[in-house]
C-alpha cells in the first residue's frame, strides 16, 4: 500500500529556518563538484592469478574497504559497508578474522612460505579469532553477541561457536593478545553460496561490477579450494591519525583446474605441459571493467621463484641460440610462454634472503576497459616447464594412531622439506643452533586429553621434554565446559631429520542430546596451528608509490610469520542406537504383559474342571487335527493317550472349522479390500 | 501346577455319583476367583486415572477471559479539557447555552467515530463569554486553570490583522495551560469566518458574527476544531489508522536514509548527510523526544535498479511510472537496506530511500491517478518508510558517456527532505499540507518551526498508547488462541507470568490514561505490549511445543493393551461362569426342595 503525498508541507518553515544555519556551514563544496572520494571512504579491488606447478591456477581476489574515523561515530557511509561498521562499534571489535573455507591447502604443491599462503591458506570449515577492546570481564559475552551477529549476517551456523566448550583464549602461540583474543573454528561447517552472498553484498558493486563479476558461482564452487576470508582491523583516533578508523579485507581465493584452452596444436606426447588458460576459460567470464566506485582495479599475474628460477635455467641453456629477450622485455613473450595482454607494471622481487631466484608480479590496470571491450588475461605455455612453489620449513602432519571405540593417539609429526638437509639453520641462540617452532592445537572436551602422555621424539629417539619443549602452557578441557588447549613453543636442534609429538587420549561419552546429526560421521578435531616466528614471509619489491597504494602487494609486503594449518582429525565415538529408549520401553512392557497375563490366568485356573471336560471331550470323536493335538500332547506329557470312547459326528465339527476359517479369512479380505 | 479350591473335591466327594456335573450343581458357587478377577480389574480402572495424572502436559493456566475481554475492547479513554472564549460579542450570549449547543455538537461528531484515544466519557467543557462591558463564564468542577475573564481584552490585539505567528504567541501568553484546549472566538475583523489552528493548544476563529444563524456556524467550528484537530489531530478517516503507529515498544525509531545509484556506470551521486543531520533532523529529532527515541543512520548503494517497469511520456517529456506500478517499486533483490545491528531489540526502523534513476530512464516520474505529475515525485508504505524519486539536473542532456561523481546540492537536499519530512509526518497519521478542510469550512494549520505543534504532540502520545495496547490485545489473543488449539502443548510457568504482567501493565495504562496521565500512560502501555510479545516469543513456545498423543500411546500401549485384555476378559469369564454355575445351583436347590 502506498499513499502519495502532496507537496505543500508545512515543514517548508522548518527549512527555510534552518537555511541560513546551513548557509552558515557552506563554506566547502559547491553544488555539484566531484567529491573526494566518499567522505574519505576508500574502495579498491585487486585480483592475483598465478600459476601453480600441478597444472592448477590460483585466483586471489582482495577487496578492500577503508573508513577513517568521523565524528558522526560511523552512522552516515557512502562506501564502506553500515553492517560492518556497526558491527565494530556495537562489539567494540579491535580486529577480527572470519573465514570460510571447503578444501584443503596443499602445502607441498602449492607452497607454503610465501606471504599468499601463509595468509591465505585456512582451515577447513569456518575459523573465527576477534580481538576486543573491553575489559577482560566482558570479553566472552562480547564473543557469544558477536558469533550470534555474525551468523546472522552471513547465513551460517558462527553461533554454535558462542558455547564456551567451542572457543579457546590462546596466549602464546597465535597472535600476542592480553587476554581479549578468542579462537573458535568449526571445522563440519559447509561452506557455498549462501555464504558468499552476504559476503558481496558488502562490497558496494556487489558481483554486478568490477572484478567480482568474474565470481561465477558454478566455476568458483568447481575449484580444488575456496576460502572467503572477512578481516576487520579498527583503531581508535588519536593513537595513530594516518591508519585511524575502519580497514575491512575481503579476500576470496580459489584454486582452479583450468581445462586445457589450445587453439589447433596438440601436444599430445609431452603430457607434462601445463596447460594453458584465460580468465575467460577458468571463470567463463570476462572482467567488464572496473567497479566504477572503486579507487583502483587491478589484475596481477605472478610467476613464482621457482618458476622464474627454472625459466632463467632455460633462458641459460638456450642463452646462445636467442639473445637475451628475458631481461629487456621482462619476458612476457619469451620462448616459454605468452601473455595475451601487455602488463601495464612489472614488479620484480628484490633482496630475497632465501638465496636462488625472485618472482616476478606482472600489473595490468582494468581501468581502460569496458563492456564493449572486456579485460581477458590469458598465458599460453609453449614449452613444459617444472617446477616446485618455496615450502615452509617444516612439513607438518597429524594423524591418529590407536584402534577402537575407547582410547587413542594424536600424533603430529614435522618432517624437513624439500631439498634442505635437515632442519633449516637460521636460528641461533647462545651458540646452540635452533629451530623454533610454536604449535597451537584445541580439542574438544569430548577428547580426553591426557597431557602427562605427551612423547616427544626427534630423529626416531625418544626425547626429554625439557630438551626440546622452550615453553608450554596447557589448559585441560572441562567436561561440557570447555575445550582443552595446548600451545608448545619448540626448540628443534638443527639438522635433525624428524621431530614428532604423541599425545594419548580417552574417548569420552556424550548425552544422547548432545550429538550432532549423523553422529555415525565421527568428530571432527580441528586443525593444529603450526607456525615459524623465526621465518618471516615476507617479499620485498623495489621502492614504488604504486605498491603502497595496491592491497595485495602492500600486504606481500607486511612481515608475517610462516603458518600452517595441520589436517583435520576425524575421530568415530560410540554412536549410541538412537531408538534405545522405546525398544527399551517395549520390550519391558511386553514382558511385564506376558507376566501378568500368564499370572492372572494361573490364579483363575480349575485344574480338576478341566480336566473333567477335556476328559468328556475326548470321549467324543474329535477331528483329526484334535485327534493329532491330542496325541501330541500326551506324548508330551508322558503319558499313554487316552482312547476316545463315543463319537459324535465327525462331519460336524469340521463344518464349523471350515467355518471359522471362512469367517477368518474373509474378515482379512474386507480389511484388505477397504483399509489395505 | 496349581493349587484346586478344596470345596470342590469335597463336595464331588459328597455328591451322589449320578449327577452330571454339566447340567446341575450340589454346591454354593465360589466366589473366590470372581472377586480377585473383578479386585485386579478395579485397581487397574482405579489406577488408570493416576497413570493419567502423571503423564499429564504441564500446561500454565492463562487467563482467557480476561484476554478475551482485553481483546474485544482493547481502548483508553483520556480525559478533555476544552474552553471556549467568546470575545467582543454585542448581543451577550448566554454562555450556558453556548455551552450545550457545543457539547451537542462535540457529541455528534464523536458519536460516528469510536477512535481509541477519543474522549468519550470524560469530557469538561467551559465557556466565556468576554466582552468590554461584562464577562460571564461556566466552570465546570475544577475551575483553577480556566481563562481569567479580561485576560485577552486587557491586551489589547487586533485579530483582524493576518500576523498570525504573532496572534498565537499572543494567545500562548494568556492561555498556555497544560492539557486544556482553547478556541478563542473574536467578534470583528472583516467578512468571512477565517479559523486558524495555532502551534501550542489552542486555535481561534475571527469574523464579524451578528446574526444568530452566524452563531450556530460559530458553534459547530469549534466543536469541529475541539474533535477533529485537537483529539483526532486531523487526520481524514481511512488514511493511516492508528494501529500504525511507527514506534518500537522500547520508544526506539531508527531512521535509516539511503541514496541508491540505480547504475553507477552513468552518474554516481553522494550526499552530505553529516550535515543535513546536524540541521535539519536533529531539531525535529529533540522536538519528537517525548514520543520516541530517535537515532539516525544513512549510507550510499549503487547498482540498485528499481523492479518495475517505465514508459516514454512525450507530454510530460519524462518516463513515467504509474501509482499501479508503487508496489513493485521498491525491489528487495537488489535493495540491501539492510535491519540495523546497532538497533537491535524492538527497535522500529523506518527507510526513507531516494532513487536516483539511471539515464535510460531519466527524468523518472510519478503519474497520479488524476491524470498529473506528483509534485513530490515521491510516495510512502506505512510501517516501511518512504521513497523519494531525485532526477539528477539536466539528465536529459547528459552529453558525458565515462560516469561521473557529484555531490547533491544543497538546494536538492532540502527539497528532498522537505519531502521526508512530510512523509514521516504521514507515516505517524498526521497531515502532511498546511490546509483542512472540515465539514464546517476550512482551518489554517500554523507549522511549527519543529515539524511538530504541541497539540499533534499531544496526539501522537494518545495515539501511541492506544498502537500499544492494540497490539499487546491481539498479540495475547492470538497467543491464547494458539493455546487453546492445541491442547496437548506444554506451557511454562513463565508464559503464565508474562501474560499476567502484560494484562496488568495494560490495565495501569487503562488506568493512568483515564487519568489524564498520557506519559505513564504510554509506558506502561508499552511494557503491556513488550511483556505480551515476550510471552508470545518464548523459546519453551517454540521449541518441542507437542508431545502428541500418537506418541504417549506408542510407550503404553505395549503394556496396557495386553495387560487390560487378559484383566477384562478374564472378568467376564468368570462372571459368566459364575452366573451359570449359580443358576445350576438354584435350579439343584429346587429341585431338591421339590423332591423333600
Amino acid at each position: 500500500m502506498a499513499i502519495l503525498l502532496s507537496r505543500r508541507s508545512n515543514l517548508l518553515a522548518v527549512v527555510v529556518l534552518l537555511l541560513c544555519q546551513l548557509f552558515l556551514y557552506a563554506t566547502v563544496s559547491s553544488s555539484g563538484s566531484v567529491l573526494k572520494q566518499g567522505g574519505g571512504e576508500e574502495f579498491s579491488e585487486e585480483l592475483l592469478l598465478k600459476p601453480f606447478p600441478d597444472r592448477k591456477v590460483l585466483a586471489h581476489f582482495h577487496f578492500q574497504s577503508r573508513a577513517p574515523h568521523s565524528s558522526s561515530h560511523g552512522r552516515h557511509h557512502h562506501l564502506f559497508p553500515k553492517a560492518i561498521a556497526q558491527l565494530v562499534k556495537k562489539f567494540r571489535v579491535k580486529e577480527m578474522e572470519l573465514s570460510f573455507t571447503q578444501g584443503r591447502w596443499r602445502y607441498e604443491q602449492w607452497g607454503g612460505f610465501d606471504p599468499l599462503s601463509s595468509n591465505n591458506a585456512k582451515p577447513p570449515g569456518v575459523e573465527l579469532w576477534a580481538v576486543f577492546d573491553v575489559p577482560q570481564s566482558l570479553v566472552d559475552v562480547y564473543w557469544r553477541n558477536l558469533t550470534h551477529t555474525l551468523s546472522g549476517l552471513f547465513c551460517a551456523s558462527i553461533n554454535f561457536l558462542e558455547s564456551s566448550t567451542t572457543y579457546s583464549a590462546p596466549e602464546l602461540t597465535f597472535k600476542p593478545s592480553f587476554g581479549n583474543l578468542r579462537y573458535g573454528t568449526l571445522p563440519r561447517e559447509a561452506v557455498c553460496t549462501e555464504n558468499l552472498t552476504p559476503w558481496l553484498k558488502l562490497l558496494p558493486c556487489r558481483d554486478k561490477a568490477g572484478l567480482s563479476a568474474l565470481m561465477d558461482r558454478p566455476s568458483i564452487y568447481r575449484g580444488f579450494y575456496h576460502s572467503q576470508r572477512l578481516r576487520l582491523t579498527s583503531s581508535e583516533s588519536g593513537s595513530d591519525e594516518v591508519d585511524s578508523g575502519i580497514g575491512l579485507d575481503q579476500t576470496l581465493t580459489v584454486v582452479l583446474q583450468p581445462s586445457s584452452w589450445r587453439t589447433g596444436k596438440t601436444y599430445s606426447v609431452e603430457t607434462n605441459i601445463q596447460p594453458s588458460w584465460s580468465i575467460s576459460s577458468i571463470f567463463g567470464r570476462n572482467i567488464p571493467g572496473k567497479c566504477v566506485i572503486a579507487k583502483s582495479s587491478n589484475v596481477y599475474l605472478q610467476l613464482d621463484n621457482g618458476l622464474v628460477g627454472e625459466l632463467k635455467n632455460l633462458e641459460r641453456e638456450n642463452a646462445k641460440y636467442v639473445a637475451n629477450t628475458f631481461e629487456s622485455e621482462g619476458f612476457q613473450s619469451n620462448h616459454a610462454f605468452k601473455i595475451s595482454v601487455t602488463p601495464d607494471k612489472v614488479f620484480e622481487e628484490v633482496d630475497n634472503l632465501h638465496g636462488k631466484s625472485t618472482s616476478v608480479i606482472y600489473g595490468f590496470s582494468v581501468e581502460k576497459y569496458s563492456d564493449s571491450q572486456p579485460f581477458d588475461l590469458g598465458l599460453t605455455w609453449k614449452i613444459p616447464v617444472v617446477w616446485s612453489c618455496q615450502q615452509a620449513p617444516l612439513h607438518a602432519s597429524r594423524f591418529l594412531m590407536g584402534s577402537g571405540n575407547e582410547r587413542g593417539a594424536i600424533a603430529i609429526s614435522l618432517e624437513p622439506t624439500e631439498s634442505s638437509e635437515g632442519l633449516p639453520t637460521s636460528h641461533i641462540i647462545d651458540g646452540r643452533c635452533e629451530l623454533r617452532v610454536d604449535i597451537f592445537q584445541v580439542v574438544p572436551w569430548y577428547i580426553k586429553v591426557y597431557f602427562h602422555t605427551l612423547q616427544v621424539f626427534v630423529d626416531k629417539q625418544p626425547r626429554a621434554m625439557a630438551d626440546v619443549v622452550d615453553k608450554i602452557r596447557v589448559s585441560p578441557s572441562k567436561d561440557k565446559v570447555s575445550p582443552g588447549v595446548m600451545e608448545m613453543i619448540l626448540k628443534l636442534p638443527c639438522g635433525s631429520k624428524s621431530a614428532a609429538f604423541s599425545l594419548e587420549f580417552d574417548k569420552g561419552f556424550l548425552h544422547i542430546d548432545e550429538y550432532p546429526p549423523d553422529a555415525n560421521q565421527g568428530f571432527d578435531i580441528p586443525s593444529a596451528l603450526i607456525s615459524f616466528p623465526s621465518f618471516n614471509a615476507r617479499m620485498n619489491f623495489s621502492e614504488d608509490e604504486f605498491l603502497n597504494n595496491s592491497p595485495i602487494l602492500s600486504k606481500f609486503q607486511e612481515t608475517s610469520p610462516v603458518l600452517s594449518y595441520t589436517e583435520v582429525l576425524l575421530i568415530p565415538l560410540t554412536t549410541p542406537d538412537f531408538s534405545m529408549p522405546y525398544n527399551v520401553i517395549t520390550i519391558t512392557c511386553t514382558v511385564f504383559a506376558l507376566y501378568f497375563g500368564s499370572l492372572l490366568n494361573v490364579l483363575r485356573r480349575r485344574v480338576d474342571e478341566e480336566e473333567r471336560i477335556l476328559r468328556s471331550r475326548a470321549g467324543h470323536k474329535a477331528g483329526w487335527i484334535s485327534q493329532l493335538l491330542s496325541r501330541l500332547s500326551a506324548k508330551l506329557r508322558g503319558r499313554p493317550q487316552e482312547q476316545p470312547t463315543s463319537s459324535l459326528p465327525h462331519s460336524f465339527i469340521s463344518f464349523r472349522l471350515v467355518l471359522k476359517i471362512l469367517l477368518v479369512a474373509s474378515i482379512a479380505v474386507t480389511w484388505q479390500y477397504y483399509f489395505g | 501346577m496349581s493349587e484346586i479350591s478344596p470345596e470342590v473335591p469335597d463336595n464331588r466327594q459328597d455328591a451322589p455319583s449320578h449327577v452330571d456335573p454339566n447340567s446341575t450343581r450340589i454346591t454354593k458357587p465360589g466366589v473366590k476367583r470372581l472377586v480377585l478377577t473383578l479386585s485386579v480389574l478395579f485397581s487397574l480402572v482405579l489406577g488408570f486415572p493416576f497413570l493419567w495424572k502423571s503423564v499429564e502436559i504441564y500446561r500454565s493456566s492463562l487467563p482467557f477471559g480476561e484476554i478475551s475481554e482485553m481483546e474485544s475492547n482493547p481502548s483508553l479513554s483520556f480525559p478533555c479539557r476544552f474552553q471556549a472564549v467568546f470575545i467582543n460579542f454585542n448581543s451577550n450570549p448566554s454562555p450556558n447555552h453556548l455551552q450545550l449547543s457545543i457539547l451537542d455538537k462535540i457529541t455528534e461528531l464523536t458519536s460516528n467515530s469510536s477512535q481509541c484515544g477519543a474522549c468519550a466519557n470524560d469530557l469538561a467543557l467551559s465557556v466565556t463569554v468576554d466582552s468590554i462591558s461584562s464577562c460571564t463564564q461556566t466552570h465546570p468542577t475544577d475551575n483553577s486553570n480556566y481563562y481569567r475573564c479580561g485576560a485577552i481584552s486587557a491586551v489589547d490585539f487586533d485579530f483582524s490583522n493576518d500576523d498570525d505567528d504573532g496572534v498565537d504567541e499572543l494567545l500562548e501568553s494568556v492561555l498556555g495551560v497544560k492539557n486544556v484546549y482553547s478556541v478563542v472566538v473574536v467578534n470583528g475583523g472583516g467578512e468571512g469566518i477565517r479559523a486558524v489552528v495555532g502551534k501550542y493548544r489552542h486555535a481561534w476563529i475571527v469574523g464579524s458574527v451578528e446574526e444568530e444563524e452566524e452563531e450556530s456556524v460559530l458553534v459547530s467550528r469549534v466543536a469541529e476544531i475541539f474533535v477533529k484537530m485537537f483529539v483526532n489531530g486531523g487526520t481524514e478517516n481511512g488514511l493511516i489508522h492508528g494501529e500504525f503507529m511507527p514506534v518500537g515498544a522500547d520508544r526506539r525509531i531508527v531512521l535509516s536514509f539511503n541514496l541508491l545509484n540505480a547504475e553507477p556506470n552513468d552518474w554516481v551521486y553522494d550526499w552530505d548527510f553529516q550535515r543535513v543531520d546536524e540541521t535539519l533532523l536533529a531539531p525535529i529529532i529533540k522536538v519528537l523526544g517525548p514520543i520516541a527515541n530517535i537515532s539516525v543512520e544513512s549510507q550510499v548503494l549503487y547498482h540498485t535498479p528499481k523492479s518495475s517497469f517505465s514508459y516514454w511520456d512525450e507530454k510530460w517529456k519524462s518516463y513515467i511510472f504509474s501509482t499501479k506500478d508503487l508496489p513493485f517499486f521498491v525491489n528487495s533483490n537488489e535493495w540491501h537496506l539492510d535491519t540495523s545491528i546497532a538497533a537491535g531489540g524492538r527497535s522500529k526502523i523506518l527507510q526513507f530511500v531516494v532513487y536516483v534513476p539511471s539515464a535510460k530512464e531519466c527524468p523518472l516520474s510519478l503519474l497520479l491517478p488524476t491524470g498529473e505529475i506528483s509534485k513530490t515525485n515521491g510516495f510512502i508504505s506505512p510501517m516501511w518508510g518512504g521513497v523519494v524519486v531525485w532526477n539528477p539536473p539536466g539528465c536529459l542532456n547528459s552529453e558525458t558517456n565515462h560516469p561521473s561523481r557529484h555531490t547533491m546540492s544543497r538546494e536538492d537536499l532540502q527539497a528532498v527532505f522537505e519531502v521526508f519530512m512530510g512523509q514521516f509526518r504521514q507515516l505517524f497519521g498526521l497531515k502532511s499540507n498546511n490546509l483542512y478542510i472540515g465539514a464546517s469550512g476550512t482551518y489554517h494549520l500554523l507549522p511549527s518551526g519543529k515539524g511538530f505543534t504541541e497539540w499533534e504532540l499531544d496526539v501522537l502520545s494518545r495515539q501511541f498508547a492506544c498502537f500499544n495496547l492494540h497490539s499487546c490485545a491481539t498479540t495475547l489473543g492470538s497467543l491464547s488462541r494458539l493455546v487453546q488449539s492445541l491442547p496437548r502443548m506444554i506451557i511454562m510457568d513463565e508464559i503464565g507470568k508474562l501474560v499476567q504482567f502484560s494484562l496488568e501493565a495494560a490495565k495501569l495504562a487503562q488506568s493512568n490514561a483515564s487519568l489524564g496521565d498520557n506519559e505513564s500512560s504510554a509506558v506502561s502501555s508499552g511494557q503491556a505490549r513488550s511483556l505480551a510479545e515476550d510471552a508470545f516469543f518464548h523459546p519453551s513456545i517454540m521449541s518441542i511445543s507437542y508431545y502428541s498423543f500418537e506418541h504417549c500411546f506408542a510407550i503404553y500401549s505395549p503394556f496396557f493393551l495386553p495387560v487390560s485384555m487378559h484383566v477384562l476378559l478374564a472378568a467376564l469369564r468368570e462372571w459368566k461362569r459364575y452366573k451359570q454355575e449359580k443358576a445350576k445351583y438354584t435350579a439343584w436347590k429346587a429341585k431338591v426342595k421339590v423332591e423333600s
